[in-house]
């Protein structure tokens, strides 16, 4: 007969072919009527319990519920792991469970070591597991910088004349030496000869070392070539040095990688840096969300779609700022992208968060018509307009640094929501183009200590608790019309929280895990509490993905429903684990900064 | 209604099961009851050959699938047309099954002395005891339980007149059970046994 409920899903999917098949032979059917108590505080649980259909709802002895289960989930896991149940289950409609032995289970977990990890371990670990299982993963991804990726390299030494060099890359056939010279090592590269000698007009027997770069980019060798493809982008260049234990070891080169690579990531970065009209970049930041797709379709993990898609964001914004802004205007005016771009959380487009610091009020006259400009192409891009108008274009979100300064101490004094609202946008903020000294002049009015006092502090906290975590009292997914809308009640909580906290300690930080980590170092978060923050913001921000995905609408960014029936019953479970940890979260700001009385 | 064994026993015709299945006559005590399925080459009680056979114990609320008996047989009964397209169980699908005789055995080892349930049991029971009577040389003296007349009693206990789908369809309808893969016979042991469950509660209550 065959099994009525999917085990193709984590953690059954981490079995081998032979270990299920075992599993599917060992089940047995259980029918529970409605009302029945299936297993009770201190029993012994006869095994597992996957549900193939009915309602299971899980209580406490004071008779709160903390959960509910539907098909395909399971229980329960710790009554068996522990050998006594520490909660109620009941049946509050006719159930169907499968029950898995306990004796079976318990061989199961010995028989397979990802299996047993799942379960012995903690919400990150149990969706990095998920993460790797989702999908087809290319085998790019994954793979690591090791020898079969990187070339041996080849040194001249520093006192070798550029005629030389140029005659050894053609006999090695290689476009780029290592320059040894004294305890410096460097690179020379094809291009660079070529500059020194047409552009420079230096002498053929001018020492290579005058004209290598010693600034090496380095990736460690057993690191993700996509890490090292970042680091190629982020910093324009078609190599990086592979280093053990800090000993170079050879090099890697961008051609080899692309003859490999799928995604297309890189071609969109050159497309970027080539582009010489705006029309070039639109086209450019169309291919963006394609990339996104593809990338997660490919099980790329979120986090390095993240920073692959904050950096190319950040470029595209940067390079139409350089094309539309006046050269001699460029000194006097910063561009700030502001929300989750300014924290890089951003993989699809939002709504368009930026501000501008200008030097001088006189600038602004000249600059507004290039704004406007500006403003438009970002529209072209696919930023929609910000409801909330927190944009460079009307006056509340452009003045001279001073003014800024000005307005950070108003607001802080005044503890209005909107003042502090507008303080939590600031906060968020990344410099992309122009100036960013203006920025460090206005940056500095809020790391003032006498500006965080702990009153401004707990203002600044208070919006994290407005929305209700839709966990209802009952514990479980409380849906709105079938949907929660995750950004309210996981991601923004969290986010909001995490800020104020690194509002108060004067973190530099924007980047929501960047803050976890710095408070985590500075003992403000406890290293689970850190971790487990961790582990939520990245499973919110990888079901949204991928349900914003499916969902393929006209803005997909700005789809904050979750439908929580169309989720994997994995990741339903884990859901409700993140949840649970953004209202501990919350009741952890609530004594932190006195918020009861609210 | 069912007749002591000492009374059955002197029943003329009555023949006694050999040494290997002797228990099967002493009185069940406990509270299991074995659902049973047989698929045929046909569907007739004289001439049907067994072709495939589930069974499985259910023991107050559980179907205890992991030890549930579930074979085909080996047979090389031209299997008609008309009960092809019930259970699909083709001559080539049957080559890697059990000889009769084994799977005859391996049941009776199976059932032991627990009542036996079913739906439309008689069927299954004329196909079995022909089988074991051609083999052994004696018939099933377990109790039988027809889960359609455990079904038919309560109804009619509320409303005597009422219209009654007795198909197993009908009924897994009228019970909310769902009926998994319908004719093959572990599926449809299953879907009878938590039909049998359902019912067993109702009565109790």
């Amino acid at each position: 007969m065959s099994l009525q409920i999917n085990l193709d899903q984590p953690p059954f999917s981490f079995l081998g072919e032979k270990e299920l098949a075992w599993l599917k032979s060992r089940l047995d059917l259980v029918f529970f009527p409605a009302g029945e108590v299936i297993l009770d505080v201190g029993q012994a649980s006869p095994g597992i319990y996957i549900l193939y259909k009915g309602v299971v709802e899980e209580t406490g002895s004071d008779g709160q519920v903390f959960t509910q289960y539907g098909t395909e989930d399971m229980f329960d896991v710790r009554a068996v792991l522990e050998s006594s149940c520490k909660h109620r289950f009941t049946a509050i409609e006719e159930t169907l469970c499968y029950l898995l032995k306990a004796k079976d289970f318990i061989q199961l977990l010995n028989s397979s070591d990802d299996f047993s990890v799942y379960f012995r371990t903690d919400l990150g670990t149990q969706q990095s597991l998920v993460e790797q299982r989702g999908g087809e993963v290319s085998e790019f991804i994954l793979a690591q910088v090791d020898s079969d990726t990187m070339r041996t390299p080849v040194y001249v030494t520093g006192q070798t004349t550029l005629v030389r060099t140029a005659g050894m890359m053609r006999d090695e056939k290689h476009d780029a030496l290592l320059v040894r010279d004294g305890d410096r090592r460097g690179i020379v590269t094809g291009s660079d000869l070529l500059h020194a000698v047409l552009n420079d007009s230096l002498p053929k027997d001018t020492r290579v070392a005058d004209v290598a770069c010693f600034d090496l980019v380095t990736v460690e060798e057993g690191e993700y070539l996509f890490n090292a493809l970042l680091k190629m982008t982020q910093h324009q260049i078609e190599r990086v040095v592979v280093t053990r234990n800090q000993e170079i070891v050879g090099v890697l080169e961008l051609m080899d990688m692309l003859s490999t690579f799928s995604t297309h990531s890189h071609i969109v970065a050159m497309r970027i840096e080539q582009a010489r009209s705006l029309e070039d970049l639109i086209v450019a930041a169309g291919r963006l969300e394609n990339l996104i797709a593809n990338l997660s379709g490919q099980g790329v993990k979120v986090m390095a779609i993240m920073s692959l898609i904050t950096t190319l964001n950040r470029r595209l914004i940067r390079k139409a700022f350089e094309l539309l802004v006046p050269e001699k205007l460029n000194s006097q005016v910063c561009l700030l992208v502001l929300g989750s771009e300014g924290r890089g959380e951003q993989i699809l487009k939002t709504d368009q968060d930026n501000a501008i610091i200008i030097r001088d009020d006189h600038v602004k006259d000249a600059l507004m018509p290039s704004l406007q400009k500006l403003h438009q192409v970002l529209l072209d891009f696919g930023y929609p307009r910000c409801p909330g108008g927190v944009m460079f274009i009307n006056d509340a979100w452009i003045h001279t640094a001073g003014d800024w300064r000005a307005r950070v101490g108003k607001w802080l004094n005044n503890s209005s929501p909107e003042a502090m609202m507008n303080m939590a946008i600031l906060m968020d903020a990344e410099p992309v183009a122009g100036n960013k000294e203006l920025f460090d002049e206005v940056r500095s009015a809020w790391h003032q200590e006498s500006l965080r006092s702990s009153i401004a502090s707990s203002w600044f906290a208070r919006p994290a608790l407005q929305f209700e975590t839709p966990l209802t009292l009952l514990g479980n997914i409380r849906e709105d019309h079938g949907a929660i809308d995750i950004k309210k009640g996981g991601i923004f909580p969290l986010v909001h929280g995490v800020r104020a906290l690194a509002f108060e300690h004067g973190l530099y930080e924007t980047n929501t895990f960047d803050r976890i980590d710095r408070l985590s170092e500075q003992e403000v978060l406890s290293p689970d509490v850190a971790q487990g923050l961790k582990d939520s913001l990245v499973l919110f921000l990888r079901i949204r993905l991928r349900h914003q995905l499916e969902k393929a609408e006209k803005n997909p960014g700005l789809t904050q429903q979750l439908k929580v029936s169309e989720l994997r019953s994995v990741d339903r479970s884990l859901l409700r684990h993140g949840l649970h940890r953004v209202k501990k979260f919350k009741q952890w700001l609530i004594s932190h900064y006195h918020l009861e009385n609210l | 209604m069912r007749l002591p064994l000492w009374l059955r026993r002197r029943l003329p015709g009555y023949r006694p099961p050999p040494e290997r299945w002797a228990h099967m006559e002493l009185p069940y005590t406990g509270d299991d009851v074995v659902v049973v399925d047989c698929e045929t080459s046909e569907f007739d009680k004289k001439k049907g050959q067994l072709l495939s056979l589930a069974a499985v114990v259910v023991s107050g609320r559980s179907i205890e699938l992991s030890s549930a008996l579930d074979l085909t047989v080996r047979s090389d009964a031209i299997t008609h047309p008309d009960a092809v397209r019930v259970h699909y169980l083709r001559q080539e699908d049957r080559i890697h099954g059990v000889a009769t005789a084994d799977a005859i055995q391996q049941f009776l080892d199976f059932v032991g002395n627990r009542p036996i349930c079913g739906f439309y049991i008689e069927y299954d029971r004329a196909i079995l005891n022909r089988h074991i009577r051609e083999l052994y040389g004696f018939e099933l003296p377990n109790r039988f339980i027809e889960v359609s007349e455990i079904y038919v009693r309560q109804k009619r206990r509320y409303i005597p007149e009422v219209n009654l789908d007795l198909t197993f369809e009908g009924l897994a309808r009228d019970l909310n059970v769902p009926v998994i893969d319908r004719h093959t016979a572990l599926g449809d042991v299953v879907s009878t046994a938590l039909m049998f469950i359902k019912l067993q509660r109702h009565s109790a209550s």
